[in-house]
């Protein structure tokens, strides 16, 4: 009898052949008590003479694969049994070799055929592809808005202007501190991620001065996030001359997300990868889990000491994203235009653009005062508080324009989707009742409205 | 140099608001009620590293 204890054509069998002695054998061959043919690997084999084991060499021999010789006689009746596994079918082994470094996958090209599929890139996935040999291909990195919980991480939105020298909101969501005594955030470029279109890039002013930025998430979003493990990823580079290195910096409030009263702890960081690098950007990621009380949080980007002055680092493709693992950057609202929208929930500039922009629509309340109004384009995150504003002027389109001296924005009106100002002027030649819009009087004309944090 | 003044500023219900412009000495300006001015004025900033 055979029996198959594997029945995989590449790997082993294991046949069994038995028979009632009739008395006298010492040797075995032919077919057994079930028609089966004796035969087995020489070298391989057990001879069982009623279950028990008998020596190779010593109480018998095989050595042809079709008989044993040597028994010492068999009584009648005595179950013999050779029992042999089949040759190990090597010649349908996949090769080691086929995989040559980390990451590699086995993947078929057709029936039985097998090849290496190389590690796809970093963020990349493995997508059916059936113009590929092996039907598949790598993929990406996909964008996925939502995924990244910064927003502008890719510093591409800069609303308020592309330099700054004092302790403030810079780009847009980011809040730049200057440290020591002299630092300047600037627009970069030329020094960018690979992938990006602009950088931020900090100086030192001056000896012992460098600079941080930090972005505070609402707790709208940070509640949410209790418990999660969470992973911040960003590309730096650092300057020459630059000292120690440059590392993330995550603090939490209890109590609120505001920047004002932020009374916060630090936040353990579980895991960090990635070297900053003087003259190339590298990726580094700080993993943590967000505490459980926790109503605010800060990512923070900080050296880990200070500067000399002129000393450099830059900073790109900021990420905050769930998980253990930083994956490829994507902006958080998806696209360039998506990236503004959730810019502008919490800053909005008017202006900027040419000579005369119409910044605001309104009417003459007395002589020196125009009150006006306008929408946002999208809703912010609570009625702005903050009014910045620059060379604006009050136009009837008719008469010489009025300089405007001041904002202020109406209180009462507590919207966040329409803004309501009091726009004064030194001059006395503002007409009540009639008409104006509030212009800005040259390329640096401005208003511009905070909601931040 | 930031030269600050107040105003009060009726709103469209006619309340009286204190209102702080500050005059930033370069052509800005940035205004906020008195009570924001107040309040960004009392808090100290975020925590400083780096040192």
């Amino acid at each position: 009898m055979t029996v198959l204890r594997h029945p995989n054509n590449n790997g082993v069998t294991l046949s069994q052949w038995r028979k009632t002695a009739a008395g006298g054998e010492t040797s075995l061959s032919g077919t057994d008590d079930f028609s089966a043919a004796l035969a087995y690997t020489a070298g391989a084999e057990q001879v069982f003479v009623n279950g028990v084991l008998l020596e190779r060499g010593v109480d018998y021999t095989a050595s042809t694969g079709t008989t044993v010789t040597g028994l010492t006689a068999l009584v009648a009746g005595d179950i013999v049994t050779v029992s042999s596994p089949s040759a190990f079918n090597v010649a349908n082994a996949i090769p080691k070799s086929t995989v040559t470094t980390k990451g590699d996958l086995l993947a078929a090209t057709g029936a039985s055929t097998v090849t290496n599929l190389p590690v796809g890139a970093d963020g990349t996935t493995l997508v059916a592809n059936s113009a590929s040999a092996t039907g598949m291909a790598w993929a990406g990195p996909s964008v996925a808005a939502g995924k990244n919980y910064l927003i502008n991480g890719a510093m591409d939105n800069w609303q308020r202007g592309a330099s700054f020298s004092a302790t403030g909101y810079g780009p847009d969501r980011w809040y730049c501190t200057v440290g020591g005594s002299a630092a300047t955030f600037a627009q970069e470029t030329s020094v960018i991620p690979a992938g990006s279109r602009y950088a931020l890039k900090w100086t030192a002013g001056a000896a012992s001065s460098y600079g941080q930025i930090r972005q505070f998430i609402e707790q709208a979003a940070v509640i949410p996030l209790r418990g999660q493990t969470m992973t911040a990823s960003a590309m730096v580079q650092l300057g020459s001359s630059y000292s120690g290195t440059l590392q993330f910096e995550i603090y939490y409030s209890t109590t609120t997300d505001t920047i004002t009263s932020f009374s916060g702890t630090a936040v353990s960081i579980t895991t960090t990868t990635g070297t900053p690098t003087i003259g190339s950007y590298n990726k580094i990621t700080a993993t943590f889990t967000v505490p459980s009380n926790a109503v605010g949080l800060y990512i923070g980007i900080v050296p880990s000491v200070v500067q000399a002055s002129g000393v450099s680092a830059y900073i790109g493709n900021v990420q905050l994203e769930q998980g253990s693992v930083a994956t490829a950057f994507s902006r958080a609202g998806g696209t360039l235009q998506g990236e503004l929208a959730a810019c502008q929930r919490y800053y909005i500039r008017y202006g900027g653009n040419t000579s005369y922009d119409i910044v605001s629509f309104g009417a003459g309340n007395n002589t020196q005062l125009v009150t006006a109004q306008q929408s946002f384009p999208v809703q912010m995150r609570i009625p702005p508080i903050i009014a910045e504003y620059s060379n604006l002027i009050i136009s009837d389109s008719v008469n010489a324009t009025i300089t405007v001296s001041t904002v202020a924005s109406d209180t009462a009106v507590t919207s966040t989707k329409i803004f309501r100002g009091n726009f004064y002027t030194a001059a006395t030649t503002v007409v009540p009742y009639r008409p104006y819009t509030i212009n800005t009087v040259s390329s640096s004309g401005y208003l511009g409205l905070s909601a931040e944090l | 140099m930031e030269n600050v003044s107040f105003i009060k500023v009726a709103g469209i219900d006619g309340v009286e608001v204190e209102h702080a412009i500050i005059d930033r000495g370069n052509g800005e300006f940035t205004s906020m009620t008195k009570a924001t001015y107040d309040t960004l004025l009392s808090n100290s900033s975020i925590p400083q590293a780096g040192e």
